[in-house]
């Protein structure tokens, strides 16, 4: 048998319930051993008194004559009697002779004695003097044996049963066990393999191999996003990159080749950095979003106030919405105390009021609203009532990369919404992407900082006047998992 | 205006240090943490730019940590191809005065250095800004053109004094958005350009010779003159 923690864990088990087994009978044992002795002495003390009586109103006559009719009358040769002279001759009773290692002392003592067809027997006698005669009073023993033999048989079946039933169940156990760390086992080599689809298999109830199963599973998933986003990143960099690098090739090997006069050379030059500062923009993007995946901007998490920080962006983005006619809302019900990366949170406000400007037709309306939800959540929210985003492509269009049909043509480089949403997963959130009807309407929620003082010393909010922007939807949060 | 450029990377230091001669600054260059230092410490400069990764055991966060504990006032700009906001963060922390990340347009560059050497001369925030005609005054928050006041929103005094502190300087966008808005962040469109348009409108745009120009591939200066 193969060593295994269940079968060792088993095994203690039974020795374990043996040794309590041993314990609980051995002093019943005993007690039991005790009482039968104490009993039967007092049996065989009683017959002797009787047979005392009768010696004293009868004499040896007498009782010699009552013993033989005792003798006679039973049936089974349970009772020993011997009644002897002083020199030890039988006189009646249902023993040849005197057993020699039976003393005449008075006195109770536990011999072997051959009865008659019986064979040697370890019998309990009682030894009394009557004057000068020696009587000799005992109890076969053998009534009592089969109970001895029941006691001793019912603790060899309670010991068998306990080490049979440890045993199998250390078995089944260990084989259910190994059966689950096998298919575990299985699993990890196929994910070790290249395969990061597999997951460790999970049942309902909530053991510690289960838990421990999901907590992978939890890990696994996490690896999967990550590897994919890195497969993602870099088939896009290959895309996203190679434009505008090809571009610039060709302007350069153009310049080379046509050696066109300077004018035209310098705008090709201008026409080559502005090339280079696009592959630079999207690089920073990538290495901002890389940073902010691999959650090491904790250090910049401070208390501010989230109100504050949408007013700032709303009035940073003012005169771009006045430029296109678009009516830009902000609305805030106070301040609003959380803990978090003014930076990144302004650049994440920042990139979803952009997309609004986008996507908001000529003449339309955003809507930027701070609020407080019921659950101790702050909340900030952009709505156009441009296109809006199908059900369909809601969960693509955070993929880094991702240009929906609409945005062909716009200038951006399909991060802004993946940033916004690395931004929300930081601070342990995520980007809720909802119809306004018409229009899309982005909204994070951020947990509420009560330690936080610096919203309460900032002045009032600023809400401006009023329009025809969709009223808001209560707070939806959403487990982090839509960028995959 | 003199100064030191401690840059390990030959390309990029020849590139630096002509611009900068153009520019009509006397310029030094070391090409290790050791040179650096050694001029750093030896020579008075105006501006120092420190390449922050360096060949060899000196580094030039090092450097600057060194000057700054010896009592080296000289502001220092940080080069340096890190972009994460801690490295920022941390260069700042260790006595920079601005960073710049590789790669940066020159333009950019040379404004950053103007604005650290203006900066480095010492700035009085209660005496009164002119320029030509534009008058502002940092207390009341009066703005005047000629005889006639200008009524400005809060950020738009916030980005004209900055201009105005800068006059004859170009200012990019980018620090624009650093000591205007507080953004460290690329907002991708052309948001800080609406805002000069806007401000142009109200200081420029009913008088003859405008003060607030456009600078092609650097940014935006506030000048009198031609």
């Amino acid at each position: 048998m193969m060593r295994s923690t269940a079968v060792s864990l088993a095994l203690g088990y039974v020795a374990l319930g043996i040794v309590a087994l041993v314990l609980f009978a051995a002093p019943l044992w005993y007690a039991w051993q005790v009482t039968i002795q104490d009993e039967r002495v007092e049996f065989l003390q009683v017959d002797a008194r009787r047979l005392a009586e009768v010696f004293r109103r009868d004499g040896a006559q007498g009782v010699s004559s009552f013993i033989d009719a005792r003798v006679r009358m039973q049936i089974a040769g349970e009772r020993i009697l011997l009644l002897t002279d002083e020199s030890l001759h039988p006189l009646s009773g249902n023993l040849p002779a005197w057993p020699a290692n039976v003393p005449t002392v008075p006195g109770n003592y536990k011999v072997k004695v051959q009865l008659g067809d019986h064979g040697m027997q370890t019998v309990l006698v009682h030894v009394v003097k009557l004057d000068s005669y020696n009587l000799l009073v005992g109890r076969d023993n053998a009534l009592f044996a089969p109970l001895q033999t029941r006691f001793w048989y019912g603790l060899a079946a309670a010991v068998a049963i306990l080490s049979i039933a440890g045993l199998m169940i250390g078995l089944i156990s260990r084989r259910a066990l190994l059966t689950r760390i096998d298919s575990i086992r299985q699993t990890v080599s196929a994910i070790i393999h290249g395969d990061l689809k597999h997951r460790l298999p999970t049942h309902l109830n909530d053991d510690e191999l289960n838990t421990l199963s999901r907590t992978i599973n939890g890990m696994l998933e996490q690896i999967e996003l990550l590897v994919h986003g890195v497969r993602n990143v870099s088939n896009s960099i290959a895309h996203d990159l190679r434009t505008p690098l090809a571009e610039l090739r060709s302007r350069l090997e153009e310049l080379a080749l046509i050696r066109p006069p300077p004018e035209q050379t310098y705008a090709e030059i201008d026409g080559a950095v502005a090339d280079v500062d696009r592959v630079i923009r999207i690089f920073d993007a990538l290495l901002r979003l890389a940073e902010i995946d691999a959650g090491l901007r904790r250090s910049g998490f401070v208390a501010l106030d989230l109100a504050d920080l949408a007013a700032s962006a709303v009035e940073f983005y003012a005169p771009a919405a006045e430029l296109k006619n678009i009516e830009l809302v902000f609305r805030s019900d106070g301040p609003l105390p959380v803990s978090g990366d003014p930076i990144l949170l302004a650049q994440a406000l920042g990139n979803l009021i952009d997309n609004a400007l986008k996507y908001a037709p000529e003449n339309g309306a955003i809507e930027v609203a701070v609020r407080r939800c019921g659950d101790g959540n702050a909340e900030v929210s952009v709505s156009d009532n441009g296109p809006g985003i199908g059900d369909s492509e809601k969960s693509k269009v955070v993929e880094r990369f991702y240009r929906g049909d609409a945005s062909r043509g716009t200038p951006g480089v399909g991060l802004g919404l993946s940033l916004v949403q690395a931004v929300a997963k930081l601070h342990g959130s995520s980007l809720v992407l909802s119809d306004a009807t018409p229009g899309l309407r982005a909204a994070v929620t951020l947990p509420l900082d009560a330690a936080n003082t610096v919203a309460l010393a900032t002045a009032p909010p600023q809400t401006a006047p009023g329009s025809a922007v969709p009223a808001p939807v209560t707070c939806v949060r959403v487990p982090t998992s839509t960028s995959s | 205006m003199k100064i030191l450029l401690v840059e390990d990377n030959e390309r990029v230091a020849q590139f630096v240090v002509k611009g900068l001669q153009e520019a009509g600054h006397t310029t030094d260059h070391a090409g290790n943490g050791r040179d650096g230092m050694f001029l750093a410490a030896s020579e008075p400069y105006d501006v120092i730019i420190m390449d922050r990764m360096l060949p060899g055991d000196i580094d030039g966060l090092a450097i600057i940590e060194v000057l700054r504990k010896t009592g080296k006032r000289t502001p220092i700009l940080i080069l340096s191809a890190l972009t994460e906001v801690d490295d920022r963060i941390r260069g700042l922390r260790s006595g920079g005065d601005d960073y710049l990340t590789k790669p940066f347009a020159f333009g950019e560059l040379l404004a950053r250095v103007d604005a650290l050497h203006r900066r480095a001369k010492g700035v009085d925030t209660e005496v009164p800004l002119t320029v030509g005609d534009l008058h502002m005054d940092p207390l009341t928050r009066k703005v005047t053109r000629g005889d006639r006041p200008i009524a400005l929103q809060p950020r738009e005094f916030k980005l004209l004094e900055y201009l105005m502190r800068h006059a004859g300087q170009v200012v990019t966008r980018t620090m624009l958005l650093e000591n205007v808005w507080d953004y460290h962040f690329d907002p991708q469109t052309n948001v800080v350009d609406v805002h000069i348009s806007k401000l142009r409108q109200k200081i420029d745009a009913e008088f003859e010779r405008p003060l607030l120009r456009t600078v092609r591939n650097a940014g935006y200066t506030v000048t009198a003159d031609d």
